[in-house]
């Protein structure tokens, strides 16, 4: 058996959270200011959105599969949430028609991959476009402002416990509760044996394609949600509403160890993508570096995660003639 | 195996037929618990349809399986699996990113109070790996396993799900003999808990050696079940091969001229080593040997697909490059693969283009190719191959598995090869077809073309050859000429048995 140090150096988010921990220490020795409370609070405040949408994309990214549609999606139910009052509807009834969205994107994501067998990619880039078409039709040029986003969901995104945002103690506790499913119940674990290997996946039994579709619905679902995080966070939506954010769900997913190529990663990994991406970000402001270095230093970023993960698979020796590791 | 206990597994009768190839016809198979029972037969005997049927992969058209007793329930891999058979294929099937314990208890991992059971799952694929007695630790993940250990997660999997029926297709294929004493060690033990283990395997000595009794299955029919001490290796070929050989293969008398090909002292390391023959023009050498003996790859080095390690080819004197395909087929080389899907067509592009593409440059007018040109290509080739075609611009895949490789000849005969290397030219193609391809080719022969045939169906090479070299385990064991070769004798140098 293997000692707890060596355990520990397995762990794939390993080397990025140090990564992390050495881009925020750089920073705040730089610039004293990001270490306050405040500063620390706009990293949290940042990152959450494209953190649940990560947690979500990580469903679908196990699978090898990808979900682009997302970033319509959540700008859709963003929006609906910002107008439910107008239209003469309650909270719950914005809650519900949002959550509704999400899930049915979902599941025409879910059919048409799952079913129809046809890639992901593709379907979710249609449905990204052909959300987005509805989207325009019934926002038109309509912007949510403050005063009509409805009293609950203001105060998400308004208040604080201790401290921590509550926007990011949702995604947080949702990050946890996603990890806690993907790690030990047996139909999640069937993802990430889908992702690894699919004919074998065929071959042991698992019923492939029900569960491709409710992890697409699942993904689906949680987005719907995030609208309303949105909504929450930025206090405004319109039809512009999320527009590209769902590649850079994907990136801090990439980033944060789930691997493209299917069967392997975590929500925990794509949280801590999401922190790296949003700390750069802020980092950059701290330390005066004009903006638009922020989208060459993600690039760069993503090139290294996915270049450090080939150098570290390709590092991983044949076992020996008579079992391994001895 | 004692004869007075009840069969574990009877199957009676099997057929199975796929589109109008008769995969299975009187496939007979019975398991006695506690046994090594060795299932043999040339390629394409039928062999892998019936494993897959045990899988629950294929399900017969006739027959019945009866498992303890109890009819089988086929159709499903899943089912199969409940009902206590594993199958263990050539190439296992792990899940590389998952750990060996999980890839142990995929699909149906332990559970504790409605959650997975990490814990467990590990302890109890340790104690699996124990008494398979290999060291494994069941919490790294399957990525980079060796083919042996993979073998074993395989059968630990299979002691896991207490499986009665455990089926090792060619296991030994891709092992050392370190390995292979390894794994006989477990099969022997699993035999001693009382499983039937099925053991399919090309080389002759390890099943003596392993197994207490063989079933020999020919042309999809079972020819014959006896105790292992009852045969020997001269009885079991007799009976791998007995067939006669039909007139399907009209040789045409060639004339054989100077040396076209010679290849010396050929290496790849991993694949095959000290290859050296020669091919004449107006020959027909037929390459034989089982699969995974390294014929493939052989005529893939000396066509320049692959680069050797070491040695030469020369095409009439001239040296060829090494690992430099185009240079070669400027040369005059020419190979037609063996998958013709994956690597002879272009599926969805059209007849006439697919047949042009070796051509194009021949075709080109100041590096425009005109359709007409390619059109024109193809429609004087497909009249000399007999193509069956509705329009000379239907995308290839709608036309039969034999027209397409006329398609794939005739993109290669259009170049006017020197040199023509054809790897298993007729598989899976229908019996009119192949006397159609068999006689193109001996008729390029008698222009004076050198061909090279790769081929795994015996009577196929025994029939067209002027002369026969036999491959084993990447190296020439054996060289015949037309007259002196007979498939007992092919087959022997192939399996390794000396007589």
């Amino acid at each position: 058996m293997t000692s707890l140090i060596q355990k520990a150096l397995r762990i794939r988010e390993l080397p990025i959270f140090l990564f992390l921990v050495v881009v925020a220490l750089v920073t705040g020795f730089a610039n004293p200011a990001f270490f306050t409370v405040a500063g620390l609070q706009d990293v949290l405040l940042g990152v959450s959105i494209v953190a649940v949408l990560a947690i979500a994309q990580t469903l679908v990214i196990v699978m090898k599969h990808i979900d682009l549609s997302v970033g319509s999606t959540i700008g859709f139910t963003a929006y609906v949430m910002g107008a439910a009052g107008s239209w003469g509807h309650s909270v719950w009834w914005g809650l519900a028609v949002s959550l509704g969205i999400g899930i049915a994107v979902g599941a025409i994501n879910g059919f048409l991959v799952a079913y129809m067998k046809l890639p992901s990619l593709v379907v979710t880039l249609a449905t990204l476009y052909l959300v987005k078409g509805i989207f325009n039709e019934i926002a038109g040029g309509d912007t949510i402002t403050g005063d009509r986003v409805p009293e609950a969901v203001n105060a998400i995104g308004a208040n604080y416990f201790f401290g921590v945002p509550y926007i990011y103690i949702i995604v947080f506790v949702l990050m946890l509760v996603v990890g806690f499913i993907m790690k030990r119940m047996r139909a999640a674990r069937d993802l990430y044996a889908i992702g690894s290997n699919l004919s074998a996946s065929e071959l042991a039994g698992i019923p492939v394609a029900r569960r491709v579709f409710l992890a697409f619905v699942a993904t689906g679902a949680i987005t719907g949600l995030a609208g309303v995080l949105l909504l929450a966070r930025y206090n405004t939506a319109d039809a512009n509403s999320g527009v590209g954010i769902e590649l850079y769900a994907i990136a801090a997913c990439v980033i944060g160890g789930v691997a493209i190529a299917g069967g392997i990663g975590t929500v925990y990994g794509a949280m801590i993508g999401a922190v790296l991406l949003q700390t750069i970000t802020s980092a950059l402001g701290a330390l005066g570096i004009p903006q638009f270095w922020q989208l060459a230093v993600n690039g760069t970023l993503l090139i290294a995660a996915i270049s450090l993960d080939r150098y570290l698979s390709s590092r991983v020796k044949p076992t020996s003639i008579m079992g391994s590791h001895e | 195996m004692a004869p007075s206990q009840k069969p574990v597994l009877e199957m009676r009768d099997a057929a199975k037929a796929f589109g109008g190839v008769q995969a299975l016809k009187g496939a007979e198979l019975t398991l006695y618990p506690g046994e090594i029972h060795a299932l043999l037969g040339e390629n394409g005997a039928g062999k892998s349809t019936l494993l897959k049927a045990l899988a629950g992969v294929h399900k017969i058209d006739s027959g019945s399986i009866t498992l303890n007793g109890k009819t089988f329930e086929q159709g499903s891999t899943r089912a199969a699996r409940d009902q206590g058979i594993a199958v263990i294929y050539q190439e296992p099937s792990l899940f590389p990113d998952l750990t060996l314990a999980e890839n142990v208890f995929v699909g149906r991992q332990l559970e504790k109070a409605g959650v997975v059971d990490w814990k467990s799952m590990e302890q109890q694929a340790k104690s699996l790996f124990d008494q398979l007695g290999v060291k494994l630790d069941p919490s790294i993940r399957a990525r980079g396993l060796s083919i042996a250990d993979q073998q074993i997660v395989e059968i630990a999997k299979a002691l896991s799900i207490q499986a009665t029926v455990i089926v090792m297709d060619e296991p030994t294929a891709a092992l050392s003999s370190k390995e292979v004493d390894r794994l006989f060690k477990v099969a022997r033990s699993l035999e001693a808990q009382g499983c039937a283990v099925v053991f399919v395997s090309h080389r002759l000595d390890e099943v003596f050696a392993l197994c207490s009794r063989i079933t020999i299955m020919r042309d999809g029919a079972t020819v014959g079940t006896d105790l292992a001490k009852d045969l020997n290796e001269a009885k079991v070929i007799k009976l791998m091969v007995g067939r006669e050989i039909s007139e399907l293969y009209p040789k045409l008398p060639a004339k054989i001229g100077d040396v076209v090909l010679s290849v010396d002292g050929l290496n790849l390391a991993g694949q095959f080593a000290d290859i050296s023959f020669e091919v004449r023009a107006g020959e027909i050498l037929g390459l034989a040997g089982l699969v995974g003996s390294g014929r493939s790859e052989v005529v893939r080095a000396v066509f320049g697909v692959d680069k050797y390690d070491k040695g030469s080819v020369s095409l009439n004197g001239k040296k060829l490059r090494n690992g430099n395909a185009a240079a070669n087929m400027n040369a005059g080389l020419a190979l037609v693969p063996e998958d013709r899907r994956q690597q002879g067509l272009f599926m969805p592009t059209s007849i006439a283009k697919n047949s042009a593409v070796t051509m194009l440059k021949k075709l080109a007018k100041l590096f425009i190719v005109r359709a007409k040109s390619e059109a024109e290509l193809a429609a004087e080739w497909g009249k000399v191959l007999q193509l069956k075609y509705a329009d000379i611009q239907d995308p290839v895949d709608r036309l039969s598995g034999g027209n397409q490789q006329k398609v794939v000849l005739a993109k290669w005969l259009a170049t006017e090869p020197k040199l023509l290397i054809v790897d298993e030219p007729t598989r899976g193609i229908d019996v009119g077809t192949k006397s159609e391809v068999h006689r193109l080719l001996s008729q390029k022969a008698q222009e004076g073309m050198a061909i090279i045939m790769v081929s795994s169906e015996l009577p196929e090479v025994l029939g067209m050859a002027d002369r026969v070299l036999v491959m084993r385990e990447g190296r020439m064991v054996g060289e015949f000429d037309r007259k002196q070769a007979t498939a007992e004798k092919v087959m022997a140098a192939a399996t390794g048995v000396t007589k």
